[in-house]
């Protein structure tokens, strides 16, 4: 449930105008449990929900959203196996043609000294390079502006979204009375940018 | 379902495999004659002994570990690791033959056994307040004991919970009053046994790691073999409540313990590969030089395969590949361990026949006839292993160690220069195979009687319920 931290930043600039915006509707709930029963309800009344925000990884909520498993573990073995050939072809290179050195009698190829570090720089290589593809889909990092729903979807609230940019007022009726059935905290609205 | 039903069909096969095994493991006794001390059937013996020993213990220790630190993931199987437990009792009678051998004398698996060997060097006798027989059978005895008592109270109380358990949960309680002291009493004392009845076949060796070493082998044995039997067990349509999540969990044990053993096989091998000092590089220069096939096979099986196979989320998942992977790497530490003992005392041996001899004054004469033996007793000898005896920086090292005895130095040179292929020693022979499926016949024959005999969920068990809700 990474994809759930990914992406508690929706688009929220100062544009009002809901023609070059999204107008979304969304409910909080204050317990994991509640979310995952309102997500189950709205699966049984072919609701189309656009997104579900939460503060942690929720376990089961994958399934119910028919989420594609991330794809960031493919990243993270790619930078993983290109640390790994840094390393062990660095220290060759250094050792055995830049400066070649004898330590304790070893040949100057010392394979098996070469691979603590060549460990060290696979972890690193894939943590840096996983961590910065992760902000880069999501548009955070440093300078980035926050884009969230909802403050306390960061701290102890559970949102589900809704897009009603082209809903008609009975449509968003029965949203809400979905959302009073499911136990539903609060109510909001708020126009994103697209 | 409520009791596991031991069929006559499954008992037949585990018994009957039992039985062969012991067969084979007898007929190894003649094997070997009395020229080489019977060492083929004594290292199978200890072999086998421990490692299965060995995964009583540490389904023990898995079990007070998780008890004491409130893991619920674990529950609905526990009896499974209490029948393994159980297996303590006959481990104990396993090394009560290899106890009996040591004071008669039979075999010669431990140099420091040996008297005059140990007061002829500075080494072993420095030693020999910790490696003698006495140390030896007290050790053995009163810790398995000790283990066995813990272990079978525990299971007294665990089984009583079914039918007399409350919801005050005392019986709960109670199980972690005794899974504390047992989780310190393994943690403390089991690196006594591997030192004592592993560690010490290569006396003059020493490795502060390898207790470590070897408890993550026998842990990962541990949990493939829970895997294995799980997956049986479900197939016959028991534990229902056991899905997907609880074989995921145990999957990512089999995974990150195999790395664990990968890292500790790594620091204790690079630690002295670093250091170079002569009595500690000799134990990898004899198995890189005349065991590669033990020495690399070993990693092979053991960090490669587990390492690609389990690495995706999917194959954790699946019953298949999850299997799969279980046997080879249950078959792996087998083979560890076998890589731990084999080359030894092997080694133990030769050097003994070396002394011995050197005191008779036909130093050369009688180790040839030795070498000549071994030759024709094994029947399957091949000297395709002899060509690498250029360079042996332990034999040198060897010089400098016991340069008390300097007039043997040719000796125990003559031993390490080329150790002949010998199969059962240089890698697994027919025969070692053939014991080990009988060891494994007869420790699931033991388990799954046990197992027989209580029902297979602990309903009453406070953290079954959420043992049952388990999500990875």
């Amino acid at each position: 449930m990474a994809d759930a931290m990914a992406h508690s930043g929706v688009p929220v600039g100062t544009a009002t105008a809901s023609d070059t915006g999204r107008n979304i509707l969304f409910g909080l709930y204050d317990d994991e449990e509640k979310l995952l029963d309102a997500v189950k309800a709205a699966n049984a009344d072919h609701l189309d929900i656009d997104e579900v925000y939460t503060p942690f990884p929720v376990h089961g909520l994958d399934p119910l959203l028919g989420l594609e498993e991330s794809r960031l573990h493919q990243a993270g073995f790619i930078f993983g196996s290109i640390g790994c050939l840094f390393g062990f072809g660095f220290m060759t290179w250094v050792f055995t043609r830049d400066w070649p050195i004898i330590f304790g009698g070893k040949p100057y190829w010392s394979v098996p000294a070469f691979i603590p570090i060549t460990f060290e720089l696979t972890v690193l290589f894939a943590a840096v390079g996983m961590v910065t593809v992760f902000y880069i889909i999501c548009g955070l990092g440093p300078g980035a502006e926050p884009r969230r729903l909802h403050d306390r979807i960061t701290d102890d609230k559970f949102c589900i979204a809704f897009d009603a940019t082209d809903l008609s007022s009975d449509e968003i009726d029965g949203l809400k009375g979905f959302f009073s059935r499911t136990g539903v905290e609060s109510v909001h609205t708020k126009v994103v940018p697209v | 379902m409520e009791n596991f039903v031991f069929s006559s069909r499954a008992k037949l096969i585990t018994g009957g495999t039992a039985l062969f095994g012991l067969l084979l493991l007898i007929f190894s006794y003649f094997v070997d004659g009395g020229e080489a001390h019977h060492m083929r059937f004594w290292t199978n013996l200890l072999h086998n002994a421990s490692f299965f020993t060995g995964i009583a213990i540490i389904a023990c220790f898995a079990y007070a570990a998780f008890t004491t630190a409130y893991a619920g993931w674990f529950v609905q199987f526990k009896r499974v690791w209490e029948s393994f437990g159980m297996f303590i009792l006959p481990g104990i009678f396993l090394f009560g033959v290899l106890i009996v051998g040591l004071w008669m004398h039979s075999h010669h698996l431990y140099h420091w056994n040996d008297e005059a060997a140990v007061l002829a060097d500075p080494i072993l006798t420095h030693k020999s307040a910790f490696l003698n027989p006495v140390w030896y059978t007290g050790a053995t005895i009163i810790i398995l004991a000790v283990y066995y008592w813990l272990i079978s109270t525990i299971r007294k109380i665990s089984i009583d919970e079914d039918t007399n358990g409350t919801t005050d949960y005392s019986h709960h309680k109670r199980i972690k009053k005794w899974a504390a002291p047992m989780l310190a009493a393994i943690g403390f004392t089991s690196p006594f046994l591997i030192w004592q009845w592993i560690m010490s076949i290569d006396a003059h060796w020493y490795s502060t790691m390898f207790a470590w070493y070897a408890s993550a082998s026998l842990f990962v044995a541990m949990t493939a073999l829970t895997i294995m039997l799980l997956i049986y067990l479900k197939s016959r349509g028991y534990y229902p409540g056991i899905n997907q999540e609880h074989f995921h969990d145990l999957g990512k044990y089999l995974f990150a313990i195999s790395i664990f053993w990968t890292y500790v096989w790594f620091s204790q091998f690079m630690l002295i590969w670093y250091a170079n000092v002569g009595e500690e590089t000799i134990y990898f220069k004899l198995r890189m030089d005349q065991y590669p096939v033990l020495f690399w096979g070993n990693l092979l099986l053991n960090f490669i395969a587990p390492f690609f196979i389990l690495m995706r989320n999917d194959t954790k998942r699946k019953m298949g590949t999850l299997f799969f992977a279980s046997a080879i790497v249950f078959f792996g530490h087998w083979f560890d361990f076998f890589n731990m003992i084999k080359p030894g005392a092997r080694e133990a041996m030769i050097e003994m026949v070396a002394h011995h001899d050197a005191d008779h004054g036909e130093e050369h004469a009688t180790m040839d006839a030795h070498a000549g033996d071994d030759h024709a007793a094994a029947g399957h000898d091949d000297h395709a292993a002899a060509g690498h005896g250029d360079d042996h920086g332990h034999a040198a090292d060897d010089h400098a160690m016991a340069s008390h005895d300097g007039d043997h130095g040719d000796a125990a040179d003559h031993g390490h220069a080329d150790l002949p292929f010998k199969s059962g020693f240089t890698i697994p022979g027919l025969l070692e195979i053939g014991i080990f499926l009988g060891f494994l016949g007869g420790f699931l024959f033991f388990v799954l009687s046990v197992l027989s005999r209580a029902p297979l969920e602990p309903k009453k068990d406070p953290y079954f319920e959420e043992s049952l809700h388990h999500h990875t």
